[in-house]
């Protein structure tokens, strides 16, 4: 799942020089993290009422980053044809598959990483898409994602009671060992990581 | 004899910390070095430290150098990918500045640059292995250079023995670092715990080099002792820097005295004041090491 959160009203309207607006919203991520969904459509369109636009329209995708269709998007939305404007209330790829389609496209939402949802909890930032998956050898826990250096052969050093020195999160070294100890596997922790190849994961290919 | 040969040879070693200038004027470096100019074997420099900007160590270091001072130049990871890491060292190497100090860096959202892209393209186990590598003649892609390296790479400690600290300092270990820097001590026993470790894990301790930081008063203290990862000030001390007349002397004087006890359980030691070194020979005078 991708986590994003909405962006301020004020900042969207700063940004939003149209006027006749079609709000888009998803039905996956954005539904699940209640910052992209229906409620969430019908309460941006109330808003933007307010500031004084008028709204053309408004749908949910089942999912806005898998468009099989646009003309059947727009045949049962036949709205957006006249709209000035799109207001995407979806992560970046749902706003970079409409953008394909659409001319004018705003984001209302800011994508923060990939992360997920279990029993109930968000999981932030749980990978960072390397394109080479290691996390086996960390029990699991991504210290590309989650380390917030990065690093990948054992903490900083920094962290200060158990917290990193960022901020207030703990220190995901401690949760790696603690996991390794707990299966038994900390030889795991001997294993000297080679510089990640980047190569892996090219921009724009 | 130089600060590489004399860790090679298990001759003690007093090094000492300064800060580059937040500005193009370097007067004020060169004063402070002017202090300990014939007290230490070797000017560690710093890069950027607490992720504050300032002067490129690479620089700073080249100019002590012309003025005869030996230095270790600092280089964290935070800032640079591998090819602004490999052209640094090679840079440093061509200016005669050999020894190298690596440590991965504070996070920039600590520093004045919050912004800032934290780079962190290589860790400091990572690192010390590139510098093994150049050594050879070769860079991280394996591609042969015009000449080699020369390079001393040490790395640093926090005195904790944790498994998983430890198990990252074995590893540094392994990647080539000769000598070991460690945060500031502030108390001899668990200071002599952590040699044993790491002499147990095959380091000896000759190579050991103990950080010292002179107290400034109570409150410094409290500050280290609450921020700074690594830092541990046992309450007795804090009580003697409460209860002195002159903070400053008391601060002195603790400093001398653990000195003088870390003395035969080490390779060395660090001073790291935090301003200047003013007071740094007297220190080492009051624990008789010069
Ligand atoms: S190693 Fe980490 S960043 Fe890479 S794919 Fe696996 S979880 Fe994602
Ligand atoms: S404190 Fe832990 S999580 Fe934070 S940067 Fe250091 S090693 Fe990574």
């Amino acid at each position: 799942m991708i986590i994003s959160r909405q962006k301020k009203f004020r900042e969207i309207l700063r940004n939003l020089k149209e006027q006749n607006i079609f709000i888009i919203g998803c039905g996956k991520c954005a539904t699940r993290l209640h910052v992209g969904g229906e409620p969430e459509v019908l309460e941006m369109e109330k808003g933007l009422k307010r500031a004084g636009k008028t709204i053309a329209g408004w749908t949910v995708l089942s999912s806005a980053c898998s468009i099989p269709s646009w003309k059947e998007v727009l045949s049962q939305n036949p709205a957006i044809r006249e709209s000035d404007a799109l207001l995407v209330m979806s992560c970046g790829t749902g706003v970079a598959a409409i953008s394909r389609f659409a001319d004018i496209v705003y984001p209302a939402l800011d994508t923060e990483s990939l992360g997920g949802f279990s029993s109930d909890e968000i999981m932030e930032e749980q990978c960072n898409m390397c394109g080479e998956c290691t996390v086996w050898m960390y029990g699991g826990i991504c210290p590309i994602a989650q380390c917030a250096k990065g690093l990948l052969n054992g903490p900083c050093g920094g962290a200060v009671e158990g917290k990193c020195e960022l901020d207030e999160r703990p220190c995901a070294w401690d949760a790696i060992y603690e996991k390794l100890k707990k299966l038994g596997k900390l030889e795991y922790l001997e294993i000297i990581h080679e510089p990640r190849n980047h190569a892996k994961k090219l921009r724009g290919k | 004899m130089g600060f590489s040969e004399k860790i090679r040879s298990g001759k003690f070693v007093i090094t000492a910390e300064i800060s580059p200038p937040k500005g193009t004027d370097t007067e004020m470096m060169l004063k402070d070095a002017s202090f300990i100019k014939d007290v230490v074997d070797a000017v560690n420099i710093t890069d950027n430290q607490r992720a504050v900007m300032r002067m490129s160590p690479l620089v700073a270091c080249c100019i002590l150098g012309q003025e005869g001072y030996e230095t270790i130049m600092h280089l964290t990871c935070r800032d640079r990918n591998r090819l602004a890491l490999q052209s640094e060292l090679l840079g440093a190497c061509a200016l005669g500045i050999n020894n190298i100090l690596v440590m991965s860096g504070d996070h920039p959202a600590k520093g004045d640059h919050e912004g800032a892209k934290p780079v962190y393209d290589m860790d400091s186990v990572q690192l010390l292995g590139l510098i093994q590598k150049l050594n050879r003649g070769y860079d991280f892609s394996g591609n042969r250079l015009e000449s080699r390296t020369d390079l001393c790479a040490g790395a640093v400690a926090n005195m904790e023995t944790n498994e998983l600290a430890l198990i990252k300092l074995k590893k540094k270990i392994k990647m080539g670092a000769r000598f070991i820097q460690t945060q500031a001590v502030f108390d001899a026993g668990s200071f002599s715990m952590f040699v044993a470790e790491i002499s147990d894990i095959g380091f000896r301790r000759s190579r050991i080099i103990a950080g010292i930081i002179p107290l400034k008063s109570e409150k410094s203290a409290r500050f280290l002792n609450k921020n700074i990862a690594g830092i541990k000030i046992p309450e007795d001390i804090i009580h003697k820097m409460q209860t002195a007349r002159n903070p400053k002397v008391a601060g002195m004087e603790i400093a001398a005295g653990l000195i003088e006890e870390l003395r035969d359980m080490c390779g060395g030691i660090h001073i790291m004041p935090i301003g200047n070194h003013e007071n740094t020979k007297a220190i080492l005078e009051m624990a008789g090491i010069i």
